[in-house]
């Protein structure tokens, strides 16, 4: 009976939220999709099978525009999932300027997840009722992947962990050196599924509670009269696992995903965190791979949190000269747009503005692939009262006013197998780091937004101008200008340095063609000749927001076809007679 | 004679024959055999393939050692390092089989891994049909980054089987040929009143009229090039990215668990056996070390002097390191002793009464040659016809590939002896880890005070300089080990140790109440175990 009751109730409340669901029933709030095919909640976080469960919906859904896809195994051999999506109707999909995204390389900080994951399902929920989208997807492929980190993520969500922990992949390393892996880990003491802070009662600790607020201990100071009850912090909650005399000293990993990268790689001595070799860690190989084979990624996003920053490398000071002018200026002219399009997020350069380390992300990317890549640090206490001038304690008031006591473990007694009497509590792990729900979905569309405004500026290429002009003996010349009206070229200039994408090819077909040359001055005639294939002349730069001009001398035809062939510019032709 | 007896001594029969009857470099599959047949007559030795390169070809790994290997401090000799070095497969073939049957007894103290060919995708080129100095491995490769792979290689236009050079006799040329040796060709000096004759290139066609010749053929990425340290970015035989090839990842995958790893021998152009590195100040202080650090300096000294008194560095060749190459790797990013020679290197022809000493480098080698009686040591120049240059005089020749880095063959076995004894002086001073001058004090009614001298016994360090900084060398761990009925009232249960040099000494003491046996235990992987135990 009790069970039939329960089904009742169930089917009801299925059919009450199915109703609230249909068309007639909704009004659409301008700039998010309405009625939407797939239903996703944005104000709460998914694990690594939640977020691979939204993929496949949203790839079910959109046959037309999704190609889903595993890039790999990670370390306890989850999928890797990657949805590539465009408007597959037009053009070939892995030939057209390719942006590639993803979330969470640190584990615990797992915006990048549900962000990547709202950025796929409004390019498909929009893709033919917003312009800006559905011209987007005709020329350019978004490859996302929600989760690059998913052993980990879900080892952050779902043992205990504080917001900072495990950051790590899942591959066990020996932290203490005594060749044990991984063996002396947080204990969760009081079972709140976070590990919170232990502090301890001393007549000579350093620390009181704040008499306004008891969840806030205060350090004394030099000066102070202290009358009250002393306190000691004793750490981080945990005990002595191994009897070694030390607590948490070999936490799951540690090795930082983030140090993995192939440009500039250093060992773990000159920064902490680096594995044994570039791309030694599964899940960075996977998208290693994949980047490599897939030379038409024009630009690269990566999401990390928190503190509210648009990142851009040099990761290393030593690697200052990597990055030049022209390409900086690209840089800033995005991440400038980015600081108006995401409030309380400065644009910052990671050496100088958070810590100067070898092989990130984003220096493998644009270092050794030539990619313009930016890393988001997503969310800052801003967010919280929309105000600059609040400090760190900001986060006690928030914690009152907006989130209602939720995610704070009050201070209770623990009886410590070393320290003896303790109390432990504090900010539960998804405080501090990891947006609110209620502001979780704003986050998601401001940082998206960003995204495609870069992914806007990668290489947007046509022929423009094409004369035919007849010479003496029936020889024709054809002149074709090739334009790029987007911000970014099709080579970045680390790009030029090193020759690592090939040139642009422009071929002309449909006569016999006897000379190639590339018209550097129109007006005086100034041109360089390429004598080997003159029918397919060799560009090693179309610019940003400009233009490059070829010449060939034909014999016969009379429509030519003109073809533009770039890795990261796509494939563009015209035909003229 | 039973039928076993007999096989046997067939075996040793047909074993004698293959060495007396080896005259030549072995190929792949004689290295492999000789490895198959090490791996089946040694119960010390263990043959395993640590994968397959792209070309289909196995890194073989032949382990010897008396019990687990882990359990013995340990040795890496790598050759084949660089694709146009046989001699570097030779010697590390000859050293195991040298190792395993005349040297068994090192073998309960010191494991050695050996990696006879790391390049075996490139010496096989050495056998092909068309020879020449290959260094990648069978990974294609866009060698001058144009979008086209192999578009453009060598070609063999004189027919020899060899890929030499190419003279071209032209007025804006910069080459001329050598006054004291005209079949080589040098840069002219036009400040020294010199004319540049003719030009000089690698045998072959411009088959993609790039204008650049042979600049894109098999390619490949070069074993020794792939490392991370100094890694020579988007040049050709690098690779994409350090560790980009399969066999690189396995050797490495392989490494970084062998945690009794102490040193690491590689058979290259590398040299820092001859002449030892050098420490510089700049470089060891910034935090990406670009130099030998001062402890390992002095360490790397000792190493040389012994090498030079088997190996004298008469005429040895400049062994600096070029970036992303194994040795490099070695030392700076896995903290371990890392040596490296080429093994053998040509001497100066220093002249007779006949014949004066040529001062050009080259030309000397074949005065060498000559008079060591290596022959065709030059392939004459000779006239061909060349598509490319249709209207000038094109000749093939020059010094024939292999010989300034591969001795005769018959040098071989000596050379390995050598390396050997070298090595087998390297097993002698390794670290090892003793307890020693044990002393008990009773400080009151059960309550005794232990004190104990943790030596290294060996000459060697426990740990490089750069091997401390490395989380790749595991830490000196030394444990008192007590029972419920005591107590440790001072000192530490665990406690760690960064590193005890060479015949070096650290007192260590622990006051302990209650009775009975308490064991104290100092472990290193790279150095070993000592355990005492104490009634107290």
């Amino acid at each position: 009976m009790k069970k039939y009751i329960l089904t009742t109730v169930c089917v009801l409340v299925v059919f009450a939220f199915a109703k609230a669901q249909s068309a007639q029933d909704i009004f659409q709030a301008a700039g998010t999709p309405s009625n939407p095919k797939v239903n996703v909640a944005f104000n709460q976080y998914y694990t690594a099978e939640g977020l691979a469960a939204i993929g496949k919906k949203i790839a079910d859904a959109h046959p037309n525009l999704v190609k889903r896809m595993s890039i790999g195994k990670s370390t306890q051999g989850r999928d890797i999932w990657m949805l590539a999506i465009t408007d597959y109707s037009t053009g070939d999909a892995d030939r057209k300027p390719g942006f590639y995204l993803d979330g969470n390389i640190h584990s615990n900080e797992i915006q990048g997840g549900e962000i990547s994951t709202y950025t796929a399902w409004y390019l498909t929920e929009s893709f033919g009722n917003v312009p800006y989208i559905t011209e987007m997807l005709k020329d350019r492929v978004f490859y996302i992947v929600a989760t690059i980190n998913p052993d980990a993520r879900n080892n952050y969500m779902k043992e205990p962990n504080t917001g900072s922990s495990p950051r790590a992949g899942m591959i066990p390393l020996d932290d203490d050196s005594d060749g044990l892996f991984d063996e002396d880990g947080y204990d969760d003491l009081d079972g709140d599924g976070s590990i919170t802070q232990m502090r301890r009662k001393s007549t000579t600790g350093d620390y009181i509670l704040d008499p306004r607020d008891p969840r806030k201990m205060i350090r004394i100071q030099p000066d102070d009269v202290i009358t009250g009850q002393r306190y000691e912090m004793l750490g981080r909650e945990g005990i002595d696992n191994d009897g070694d005399g030390q607590i948490n000293e070999d936490t799951p990993g540690y090795y930082d995903p983030n140090r993995d990268w192939g440009w500039k790689w250093q060992p773990d001595y000159v920064q902490r965190g680096a594995y044994k070799y570039p791309f030694s860690a599964p899940e960075t190989r996977a998208v290693a791979d994949f980047v490599k084979a897939h030379p038409n990624i024009a630009g690269a996003q990566s999401f990390h949190n928190s503190g509210g920053m648009i990142l851009r490398g040099p990761g290393a000071e030593e690697d200052v000269e990597t990055y030049n002018r022209a390409d900086v200026a690209i840089y800033d002219a995005i991440g400038k747009k980015g600081e108006e399009l995401l409030p309380g997020y400065n644009y910052l350069t990671v050496y100088k503005d958070l810590y100067s380390v070898f092989g990130g992300e984003l220096d493998w990317f644009y270092g050794g692939r030539g990619i313009y890549t930016f890393t988001n640090e997503i969310f800052t206490g801003f967010a919280y009262y929309k105000d600059k001038t609040r400090g760190r304690d900001q986060i006690y008031d928030a914690g009152k006013d907006l989130l209602l006591g939720d995610g704070f473990t009050p201070f209770k007694a623990y009886n410590h197998p070393t320290y003896g009497e303790v109390e432990i509590g504090g900010f539960k792990k998804n405080v501090g780091r990891a947006t609110p729900g209620f502001m979780l979905e704003e986050e998601a569309h401001r940082n998206m937004v960003f995204v495609f405004y870069h992914a806007f500026h990668m290489p947007h290429l046509s022929v423009g101008d094409v004369t035919v002009k007849s010479l003496p003996n029936g020889l024709k010349e054809v002149t074709a200008t090739i334009v790029n009206d987007r911000l970014m070229p099709t080579h970045a200039s680390q790009d030029l340095k090193y020759n690592i994408e090939r040139p642009d090819y422009i071929t002309l077909s449909g006569g016999t063609v006897l000379a190639g040359m590339i018209v550097k001055d129109a007006d005086f005639n100034v041109t360089e000749e390429q004598k080997n294939t003159p029918e397919t002349i060799h560009v090693e730069n179309i610019p940003g927001n400009s233009t490059v001009m070829v010449r060939w001398i034909v014999k016969g035809g009379n429509t030519f076809k003109i073809k533009v062939d770039s890795a990261k510019g796509g494939v563009v032709e015209k035909s003229v007679k | 004679m039973n039928q076993k007896s007999l096989l046997s001594l067939l075996l040793v029969c047909s074993l004698c024959y293959v060495t007396i009857a080896q005259t030549e470099y072995r190929n792949e599959q004689q290295v492999t055999a000789a490895l198959k047949s090490m791996a089946s007559q040694h119960s010390e030795a263990q043959l395993t393939s640590l994968t397959k390169t792209v070309g289909g070809k196995d890194i073989w790994m032949l382990t010897l050692s008396d019990g687990a290997p882990e359990s013995h401090p340990g040795i890496a000799i790598m050759g084949g390092v660089q694709g146009d070095h046989l001699l570097g497969t030779e010697i590390a073939l000859n050293m195991a089989e040298n190792i395993v049957t005349n040297h068994p007894e090192v073998l309960q103290k010191t494991t050695f891994y050996i990696f006879p060919n790391l390049s075996p995708d490139a010496t096989a080129q050495y056998f092909a049909a068309t020879q020449f100095a290959r260094h990648g491995n069978a990974t294609k490769t866009d060698d001058d980054r144009d979008g086209q792979v192999n578009e453009d290689p060598f070609e063999d236009l004189n027919g020899d089987g060899v890929i030499t050079m190419m003279r071209i006799e032209d007025p804006t040329g910069i080459y001329k040929m050598l006054e004291e040796d005209n079949r080589i060709m040098v840069m002219s000096d036009p400040n020294q009143g010199e004319r540049g004759t003719y030009d000089l290139l690698t045998e072959g066609m411009d088959n993609d009229k790039d204008g650049d010749f042979n600049e894109d053929g098999l390619g490949g990425v070069a074993f020794n090039k792939n490392f991370t340290f100094n890694f020579p970015y988007f040049t050709p035989g690098a690779g994409e990215h350090p560790v980009s090839q399969v066999e690189h990842r396995a050797l490495l995958d392989f490494l970084y668990t062998q945690w009794n790893l102490y040193a690491i021998l590689t058979f290259s152009d590398e040299n820092n056996l001859s002449t030892p590195l050098k420490y510089n100040k700049s470089g060891a202080s910034k935090r990406v070390i670009t130099s030998i650090l001062e402890d390992d300096e002095a360490i790397n000294a000792m190493l040389s002097e012994t090498y030079n008194k088997l190996i004298p560095n008469t005429n040895a060749p400049d062994g600096s390191a070029q970036g992303g190459s194994a040795f490099e790797w070695a030392y700076f990013h896995f903290g371990r002793l890392a040596m490296s020679t080429p093994g053998w290197w040509p001497q100066k022809f220093e002249g007779d009464s006949i014949n004066k000493a040529p001062k050009n480098e080259t030309a000397n080698f074949l005065a060498y040659a000559e008079a060591e009686g290596i022959k065709n040591a030059f392939i004459p120049w000779q006239e061909i016809q060349h598509p490319d240059f249709p209207n000038h005089k094109v000749e093939v020749g020059g010094i024939r590939p292999f010989l300034m880095k591969n001795p005769p063959y018959a040098l071989v076995d000596s050379i390995a002896i050598k390396h050997t004894d070298f090595i087998l002086k390297v097993a002698e001073m390794q670290p090892e880890l003793q307890l020693v001058n044990l002393k008990q004090e009773k400080v009151g009614a059960n309550l005794t005070r232990i004190t104990v001298d943790l030596h290294n016994n060996g000459l060697l360090p426990t740990h490089t300089e750069m091997g401390e900084k490395s989380r790749w060398m595991r830490k000196i761990n030394v444990y008192l080990k007590t029972k419920n009925n005591q107590q440790l009232i001072s000192g530490k249960p665990r406690q760690v140790i960064e590193k005890i040099d060479g015949d070096d000494t650290i007192t260590l003491s622990w006051l302990i109440q209650g009775s009975g046996n308490v064991t104290v235990e100092a472990t290193v992987p790279q150095a070993g175990t000592a355990t005492k135990t104490i009634n107290l």
